[in-house]
């Protein structure tokens, strides 16, 4: 509310200081302008000296806030505010510096001796011009006293009046030495009195001189006053006297009035001359305070306006800098500032157009980050992603599974340095810098990675991504077919099996009945030593078709696929019962069983594990034949969903060159193998949906790790996959 | 001299802006304005004031006289009537001036009645000093202002200063105390 109305008020209070300033120097001319008015007059433009002093501060403390406070802008507007105040201050201070020194030597030039002089001569001129007629005046009273001394009674009231006809007096008085009036007479007037007469010329008359003088008349101009002794009036005693008034002669008078006030005049002035000089320069000094505050309070003003803006730009300029680019500023003007401010809007209108586009961008680039990632995630393939100094940038789940390393925050560190405990990726990481040695940015390989838990067949794809300042790194994609080479594999020995078991177990039964059919009837012609020989020969003949006949039927076994029975199945029971068989069998075998009795239930086929249980048993068995003290570990545990089983002995395990082909059929290093035994416990193992492992413990000997699950749930899945292919 | 001459202006600022309670007594010393008395008659039907001043003004305003500054007396006269239970009413409030100057055409020290338009001229100062000394026959009301039996207060009062001068000057003037004021001389007029 205030604020709307401060311009008027403003406005209102400038015209009133203006007037009273005006007024002010107006009033130091004369007392005529507005005298009665002077000391309110001053008194205004000290209130608004004062209002513009309380002004020119407040915004002055602001300025020295913001200076102190490194306000953005504030040194601009104090270098303006020196520029503005100094071009403003310097002239006004000229200005009333030169007014000043002409104000006061123009007022000392009033009262120069020679204007003194010449009014002092213009004084003594007119007095002489006015001698000449009080001495004409005296004369003709003289000569009108002379012929009055004869009248008396009525007879000088008419002398008197007949001379008053006679001449120029206005006024002819006869009175005592007292000044008691004896007669009157004044032309014009028939009933005046007349005044007092002074005692001056009373006096001067006693004592027998004439008395001639000027005297002001009451309307302005002047007249003479001449009187004298009339020395013999008769019938009288006493002396009487005469006194006649002459009227000065107007122009004469009106002059002689002119030097008398110019005169006083001077006189004042000369007496007020110091007064009139303090006055004058009183005036200039609150004229020249008041424009001084004016000029600095506008210095001020406009400093501040003229900044504004600028500090508007670097507000704006900073705030953009922060990233708000939807700063707009108010176009103060429609001047350079006014364009720079339009420019900057159309500036950081641009600039949040771009950054919407950027940020378009971004979540484009976000969401196929994301999308990748998922892709990533859900394939089976490793990828891994390398910077060209070969630290990891991307590597998805499928290549810590395949590769054995646990990827999570590996982001930026050197794969050298991951490589260090994980010898798969060692030895890819070998293989990689054997590649980048040889210049090679893509390649293909199959690669064979070869570590305690086993062979690892990777088929790698290796690329460098393209960049704009030449490779930006290399992405290497790999796919474990180990299982699938195996599958081949199995496949291929199956078939082998299928062949072998039906090519050779066709003529297995004629050679046995053949040999025995040789041996009955021959046995009966022949003497004693060849009958014996003839008696071995065919056994061996049988005994040797027997084993083939097992031997295919390990092989049938190995190739057919069972139906599986699945049933709920105690494991550590049945290792157990197992074990206690074995051990009937082999007393100096010592068996060490550490089992789960609460959590080693599964679904699975009772006939198919025990046979699992029989093979590894069985291996073991074999490989402590001639040991001293031999011991089989059979321990069962619960790992979540998952049974484990494990089988340790204290053998001398598996040779280096075997350990990786332990579960191909047809590999053994016992003299008696058929080596279907691993092949077949990694058969069922995977008709469970298992998995298992072969190593050699720290201690020594063979150990077998088997996971098998808890349901058939993952039994039925291998089965399915089974009879699909 | 010239920078003497130059730099006045400033002492006399200072002087204004820094001596304003600056002490006056030494200029008042030689001076005496008072009334001696003051009496009202009733003379054909009307109420005459007769005052009787002491006036011996200061050296500065004799100066200023002098030097051709005329000088004002101003009279201030009231008469007012006491009621009980009410404030006094005043039936009577006037003021007289009459001016002293000096006319170098007939070197003569003219006292003029400002309101009448009359005027006496004096052939010395000391003489028109005298002429201003008596006050008498000033007409302040007539019977039916101020019945004659009836019982009035009357007070008048007498100030002289220098007159004419400009309000800007009078201003800067005022630390000089150029202007005398009687105190308000008071009598009770009782029929």
């Amino acid at each position: 509310m205030i604020r709307r109305w401060l311009p008027f008020i403003a406005g209102a209070g400038i015209v009133i200081w203006v007037t009273a300033l005006v007024m002010l120097a107006l009033t130091a001319e004369g007392p005529q302008r507005f005298g009665e008015l002077y000391l309110a007059i001053l008194l205004i433009n000290v209130a608004g000296m004062v209002a513009l002093l309380v002004l020119i501060g407040g915004r002055l403390a602001d300025f020295v806030r913001d200076w102190r406070r490194h306000v953005p802008g504030s040194r601009l507007r104090g270098r303006t505010l020196l520029m503005f105040g100094g071009l403003a201050i310097a002239p006004l201070l000229m200005v009333f510096t030169f007014s000043v020194l002409f104000l006061t030597r123009g007022i000392d030039g009033w009262f120069h001796a020679e204007v003194r002089q010449g009014l002092t001569d213009a004084l003594g001129l007119s007095r002489a011009a006015l001698d000449l007629r009080m001495r004409e005046y005296l004369d003709r009273t003289l000569g009108m006293a002379d012929r009055l001394a004869a009248e008396s009674g009525a007879g000088l009231y008419f002398a008197l009046d007949e001379e008053l006809r006679n001449s120029d007096a206005e006024e002819l008085i006869v009175a005592s030495a007292g000044g008691q009036t004896v007669a009157y007479i004044r032309a014009g007037i028939q009933h005046a009195l007349p005044a007092a007469l002074p005692a001056d010329l009373l006096l001067q008359l006693r004592q027998g001189r004439p008395h001639v003088s000027l005297q002001p008349a009451p309307g302005g101009g002047y007249q003479v006053r001449a009187a004298t002794q009339v020395l013999s009036v008769a019938g009288t005693h006493s002396p009487l006297v005469l006194i006649a008034t002459y009227p000065v002669p107007q122009r004469l008078s009106d002059l002689a009035g002119t030097v008398q006030q110019a005169y006083q005049q001077y006189g004042q002035l000369s007496y007020l001359r110091e007064p009139l000089k303090a006055a004058f320069v009183l005036t200039l000094s609150l004229v020249l305070l008041m424009a001084l505050l004016a000029a600095v309070y506008g210095a001020l003003y406009f400093s501040e306006r003229l900044v504004r803006p600028v500090q508007d730009l670097i507000a704006g300029t900073r705030a953009v800098a922060k990233g708000d680019f939807d700063t707009r500023l108010l176009r103060p003007s429609h001047d350079e500032i006014g364009f720079l401010v339009t420019s900057f809007n159309d500036m950081t209108k641009k600039l949040a157009r771009a950054r919407e586009e950027a940020e378009r961008s971004q979540a484009a680039v976000e969401a196929e980050r994301a999308a990748l990632a998922v892709i990533l995630a859900r394939l089976t393939s490793g990828v891994l992603s390398l910077e060209p100094d070969l630290r990891v940038r991307v590597a998805n789940q499928a290549a810590g599974v395949i590769l054995g390393v646990d990827f999570k925050g590996a982001a930026g560190r050197p794969l050298a340095e991951i490589a260090a405990g994980h010898p798969l990726l060692a030895e890819l990481h070998a293989v990689l810098q054997r590649h980048l040695a040889a210049g090679e940015s893509e390649w293909r390989e199959q690669v064979t990675l070869r570590a305690d838990a086993g062979r690892r067949e990777l088929v790698c794809a290796c690329t460098s991504l393209p960049g704009d300042a030449g490779a930006q790194g290399l992405v290497l994609v790999f796919d474990e077919v180990t299982q699938l080479l195996q599958a081949q594999r199995q496949a291929a020995w199956g078939e082998v099996a299928r062949r072998l078991a039906h090519e050779i177990r066709n003529p297995l039964t004629p050679i046995q009945l053949s040999a025995e059919r040789m041996r009955r009837k021959l046995m009966r012609g022949l003497g004693a030593p060849e009958a014996e020989l003839l008696e071995r020969s065919t056994h061996t003949i049988v005994q040797q078709v027997e084993a083939m006949k097992q031997m295919v039927a390990a092989f049938t076994e190995y190739a057919k696929a069972p139906e599986m029975h699945i049933s709920e199945l105690d494991l550590s029971a049945l290792v157990r019962q197992v074990a206690d068989l074995y051990h009937a069998q082999d007393p100096r075998v010592a068996f060490g069983l550490s089992l789960d009795l609460k959590a080693s239930l599964l679904e699975a086929d009772p006939g198919r594990i025990r046979q699992l249980l029989n093979n590894l048993l069985t291996n073991s068995l074999e490989a402590l034949d001639g040991h001293q003290n031999p011991v089989i570990m059979i321990e069962t545990r619960r790992l979540g969903d998952r049974v484990a089983l494990a089988v340790t002995d204290n053998g001398p395990g598996f040779q280096d060159g075997l350990l990786e082909q332990a579960f191909d059929p047809y590999v053994t290093s016992k003299p008696k193998g058929t080596g279907l035994g691993l092949a077949i416990v990694r058969r069922i193992v995977e008709e469970h949906g298992g998995t298992v492992e072969v190593d050699n413990a720290p201690e020594g000997g063979a150990r077998v790790r088997i996971l098998l699950p808890a349901t058939a749930r993952e039994a039925r899945r291998a089965e399915g996959r089974r009879e699909k292919a | 001299m010239h920078l003497l001459r130059g730099t006045s202006w400033l002492l006399t600022l200072a002087a204004l802006l820094g001596t304003a309670t600056a002490p006056v007594a030494a200029a008042q010393e030689a001076e005496r304005f008072e009334i001696r008395n003051a009496y009202v008659q009733l003379v054909n039907g009307e109420w005459l004031l007769d005052v009787r001043l002491d006036v011996a003004l200061a050296e500065a305003a004799r100066q200023a006289f002098a030097e051709g500054v005329p000088l004002l007396l101003r009279l201030e006269v009231e008469a007012s009537v006491e009621r009980r239970l009410l404030p006094s009413d005043e039936v009577v409030s006037l003021g007289r001036r009459w001016q002293l100057a000096y006319d170098a055409i007939a070197e003569r020290y003219v006292v003029t009645d400002v309101k009448a338009g009359t005027h006496v001229s004096h052939a010395t100062r000391e003489e028109a000093f005298e002429a201003l000394d008596h006050i008498g026959g000033i007409v302040i009301a007539d019977t039916a202002t101020l019945p004659e039996g009836q019982r009035f207060d009357m007070r008048v009062r007498a100030t002289v200063e220098i007159g004419e001068l400009p309000a800007a000057v009078r201003v800067l003037l005022f630390w000089r105390s150029w202007s005398r004021t009687t105190e308000w001389y008071a009598w009770q007029v009782r029929p």
